[in-house]
């Protein structure tokens, strides 16, 4: 079991890409600031070695927006495997959020979709990590 | 009768997710598309990262600004990669030194009306620059 996970986001442009960004700012700072990292797609492909570390030191959770799996295919092209990957989509579907009611750009962190989608995502750091 | 060719421009921001920037980046992404829906595509740095094919060919097909937030410049280096020199690039911290504008106290899971005059800011900037971009190609054809 791991420290940490690093929470790798595909970064898109489509609602679904929104509403997993937001969910893991509150993941992130909110829920489970001690056992995740935070990984930015661009830095990662661009080599920055912290974004670089986060992939080789930690267990990553991809989280995608859409079935091209962006996170996870950059997670491989980078010699890494992502240890799992969740759809956003899907996510929304386990937890009955209306996609089509959501805003297209931006969703307050506070707004119910997010904190649900963000709730389910630690659970799956949890999984991940090792309990103190 | 010559066929009448389509200008547009294909905006590549970085859309990171790190830094107060990521959020600047993308919302005036967003907001560039909203001023010029005609003459913008708006590139996913996620896809192109991957090299998706249907990305690849927006990537190829036009133009490309740049807009890179924060110092790796990443999305220049995405484009770097890609082979395609960009026909111009816009840097978040140039903008807010040219127009004066503090971020500071701002967060990166949601701006307040502060963040939003530099994201205004940026998206304005951008499309001078892509009216630029565009009549360039246009005049360079007659």
């Amino acid at each position: 079991m791991a420290d940490k996970v690093c929470l790798q986001p595909c970064l898109g442009l489509r609602k679904e890409a929104v509403l997993g960004r937001q969910a893991l700012y509150v993941v992130h700072e909110d829920l489970r600031p001690e056992t995740t990292v935070l990984g930015c797609g661009p830095a990662l492909n661009a080599n920055v070695q912290e974004d670089v570390d986060f992939i080789e030191l930690y267990p990553v959770i991809a989280v995608e927006a859409c079935e091209l799996d962006c996170a996870t295919r950059l997670v491989d092209k980078k010699g890494r495997k992502a240890a799992q990957a969740l759809r956003i989509g899907d996510l929304a579907n386990e937890l009955g959020i209306d996609l089509a009611s959501l805003p297209e750009h931006h969703i307050d962190a506070d707004h119910p979709a997010v904190q649900a989608v963000a709730k389910r995502i630690a659970e799956q750091v949890d999984s991940l990590v090792r309990v103190a | 009768m010559a066929e009448e060719r389509e200008f547009k421009v294909a905006v590549l921001p970085c859309n990171g997710i790190g830094r107060l920037v990521s959020t600047i980046v993308r919302l005036s992404g967003y907001r560039i598309r909203e001023m010029r829906p005609d003459q913008v595509v708006l590139l996913s740095s996620g896809r192109l990262a991957v090299k998706d094919p249907e990305h690849l060919v927006l990537f190829e097909a036009y133009p490309v600004l740049v807009i890179d937030g924060c110092r790796p410049h990443c999305a220049s280096f995405m484009c770097d990669e890609l082979g395609k020199t960009p026909a111009a690039r816009l840097y978040v911290a140039d903008v807010a030194a040219e127009s004066k504008l503090s971020v500071a106290g701002e967060k990166r899971r949601g701006l307040t009306a502060k963040g939003g005059k530099l994201v205004e800011a940026l998206a304005k900037k951008a499309v001078d620059e892509i009216d630029r971009i565009i009549a360039d190609e246009m005049l360079s054809t007659l």
